[in-house]
């Protein structure tokens, strides 16, 4: 039988690397657990007013979207809309064509994976690095972050001192600190020459306009720092009504990502400098990014839309621990990935089919999200979807026969009761070498089909 | 054809059209995320010490003693905005004071105080802005960075800081020294900011 390619590469995957994952993995959803626990008393009762807010701000996404773009033009930023990947991508060399930029400065952002802008920035003679360390190291290795949160997770120190000896960073040195203070010291000058400064967007407040960022690192502060032009890349569904939902949000966001109260730097964005406040970028502009989501927002699987990417999911997923990130082939793995991906391939929905069956069904990924989405339920409604599309279906034994058999009353009876010449065959001839292990430890009863429904009538008569 | 917000906009709204109801906007009060052993902490200022202290942000009360760690901690060139003389001459015993912050000496500058707008007692956390910091990247770029927090600019939750954000471009909340655990999961503190961050409460 065909194996599910989720499994397949979860059967290939290097030992190491599935070790690293699974440990690391199972870290973060102890370090969350303990955390929710010891601060609250009733942590879900906080996930459902979270889910509540998201998808409240989703499903008003028509009124607060228009009111985040007035409120971000109030306060002196440019507002741009991009319905494809390839729309964002062109509006953001568009604007540095426009201010003559060359060099490029990036804090980690989900969204410029899934519109594949680096690339699209290398091809226009753009330098754009990325400067969150991990990310770094996906870049320079021309790699794929395989967890949300924490892209190299799949990576170990030599690996990523061969990477750093590669690129004359120094010489072969695997202690992480070392590693840690080149980037430093790298990264510095890239922050200074830079004419731009590219971010993403955890949150967009409709009321204030605010844009939320959150690092450990502090690498977005320093991309608003040195640079010019701030450009920030953000995703329709990111807006929420008002900065007080943040109090709600903000306290999950970093407890189930990281097990942290808040991650070290939260940043709230509130337009360009201004002459009383000269310090930031004079040029600010906003991205608003559809690629389908409108088109999700349709669907019966909106309440993805109401994720904030805190990764928890992935951390607590048995298939993901198993196989890791890349064996979700796109760029969001774990049982978000599982939904959200095959949904954003649109019209490419069948080639990501597979994904949503790469799932036991087991519920912890509802269990810990901190916005409550019910993804098992999510995970069927895609399946039946790709049963409908005729996606093609590995792993699925075949069930046609069956279907037929047990959906016509006649040949069922019929079946039922001629199975009893089964009872005549000596099972442990039968040529099927797959049954013989079986049957040496097992007997099997005999075959007494078509006697309830026997049994069923008589009673009615009486 | 028509543009991009429009085409955006429309399918947004037929999307949501169909919808027989939309969830409403779920009402809670403003205290519905505090921890719970929030109630006991009664003392702001105790408390903000305490959780700034637990996520490795050092607490100064008095000059002389935040002054003998920056000795100890060998800074060689500290920035120092005026009008804070008494700093000044303590630190000018053991290093270079500079009153300007020049982006040219950003490498140079390994230590830097810079006033806060506030601080957060529910977090331990800082709050810098535009509006109190001079240059961003002061507060950023050196490896030690002290924090001038006023007694009397401490919010004791989340919650309260957040409704009372001034309106200026940038507001941040510094939880801690910079840091990353990229590298299979090791804890390594400044890596793009500071490595050391503090706090000097007044
Ligand atoms: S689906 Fe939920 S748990 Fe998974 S990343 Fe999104 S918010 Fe976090």
């Amino acid at each position: 039988m065909a194996e599910q390619k989720v499994e397949l590469f979860a059967r290939r995957l290097d030992h190491g690397i599935q070790k690293a994952v699974h440990s690391n993995s199972a870290a973060g959803t102890e370090k969350r657990y303990n955390v929710l626990g010891t601060d609250y008393s009733a942590p879900d009762d906080l996930r459902r007013l979270a889910g509540q807010i998201r998808q409240h701000s989703i499903e008003y996404l028509d009124t607060y979207l228009e009111q985040a773009e007035q409120s971000l033009k109030r306060q002196g930023a440019h507002v741009h809309f991009a319905v494809t990947a390839e729309d964002a991508c062109r509006a953001v060399s568009d604007i540095l064509k426009k201010a003559g930029a060359k060099k490029v400065v990036k804090s980690k952002s989900m969204i410029s994976e899934e519109i594949y802008l680096n690339d699209h920035l290398g091809t226009m003679g753009i330098e754009s690095v990325e400067t969150d360390l991990g990310e770094y190291i996906i870049q320079i290795d021309g790699d794929h972050p395989s967890h949300i949160v924490k892209p190299i997770i799949h990576k170990n120190r030599r690996d990523i001192a061969k990477s750093f000896e590669r690129e004359g960073l120094g010489d072969y040195n695997d202690d992480p600190e070392t590693i840690t203070r080149r980037a430093r010291v790298f990264m510095r000058d890239k922050y200074l020459q830079a004419d731009a400064g590219i971010t993403g967007a955890n949150f967009v407040s409709a009321e204030s306009g605010r844009l939320v960022l959150v690092t450990n690192e502090g690498n977005s502060r320093f991309c608003l720092a040195a640079p010019k032009i701030h450009i920030a890349l953000v995703g329709i569904e990111k807006v929420i009504p008002s900065d007080a939902d943040l109090a709600v949000l903000l306290n999950l966001l970093g407890r189930s990502a990281t097990g942290q109260q808040l991650t070290v730097y939260t940043e709230f964005i509130n337009g360009p400098a201004r002459t009383d406040r000269p310090s930031g970028p004079q040029e600010m502009h906003v991205i608003f990014v559809d690629n389908q989501r409108s088109q999700i927002l349709a669907s019966d699987c909106r309440e993805i839309l109401r994720c904030i990417r805190c990764g928890a999911c992935l951390n607590v997923c048995p298939v993901y621990r198993q196989a890791s990130g890349h064996a979700y082939r796109s760029v969001y793995p774990g049982p978000l990935g599982a939904v959200l991906s095959p949904l954003l391939a649109g019209k490419k929905f069948k080639e990501l089919a597979d994904l949503p069956k790469a799932s036991s069904l087991c519920g912890a990924c509802n269990e810990v999200c901190p916005v409550d989405i019910p993804i098992p339920d999510l995970l069927l409604r895609l399946r039946n979807r790709g049963h409908q599309e005729h996606a093609p279906s590995p792993g699925t034994p075949p069930m046609g026969a069956f279907a037929k058999l047990a959906s016509s009353p006649l040949i069922w009876r019929f079946a039922m009761k001629s199975n009893k010449v089964m009872n005549l065959v000596p099972l442990e001839k039968l040529p099927l070498p797959y049954l013989q292990p079986w049957l040496k430890t097992r007997t099997l009863p005999a075959w007494r089909g078509g006697e309830f429904r026997s049994w069923m009538k008589s009673r009615h008569k009486k | 054809m028509s543009t991009a917000r429009e085409q955006i906009f429309s399918s947004v709204r037929a999307a949501l059209t169909p919808l027989p109801e939309r969830t409403p906007r779920p009402v809670f009060s403003k205290d519905v995320a505090e921890p719970k052993w929030l109630a006991a902490e009664t003392d702001s200022l105790a408390l903000f010490q305490k959780r700034a202290e637990a996520t490795g942000t050092k607490c100064f009360t008095d000059m002389e003693a935040c002054a003998s760690w920056l000795r100890a901690q060998a800074v060689r060139v500290v920035y120092i905005p005026p009008p804070l003389t008494r700093l000044v001459a303590l630190c000018s015993e053991f290093c270079e004071v500079t009153s300007e912050y020049s982006r040219a000496r950003v490498n140079e500058i390994d230590a830097a105080f810079t006033p806060s707008a506030g601080a957060i007692a529910e977090s331990g956390s800082i709050i810098l802005s535009d509006g109190s910091t001079p240059d961003r990247l002061a507060a950023l770029a050196p490896w030690h960075h002290i924090a001038l927090v006023s007694r009397a600019e401490i919010h004791r939750t989340i919650a309260d800081a957040l409704a009372a954000m001034p309106a200026d471009p940038n507001l941040i909340w510094v939880t801690g020294p910079s840091k990353t655990a990229d590298v299979e999961g090791i804890l390594i503190q400044g890596v793009h900011g500071p490595g050391a961050q503090a706090c000097l409460i007044l």
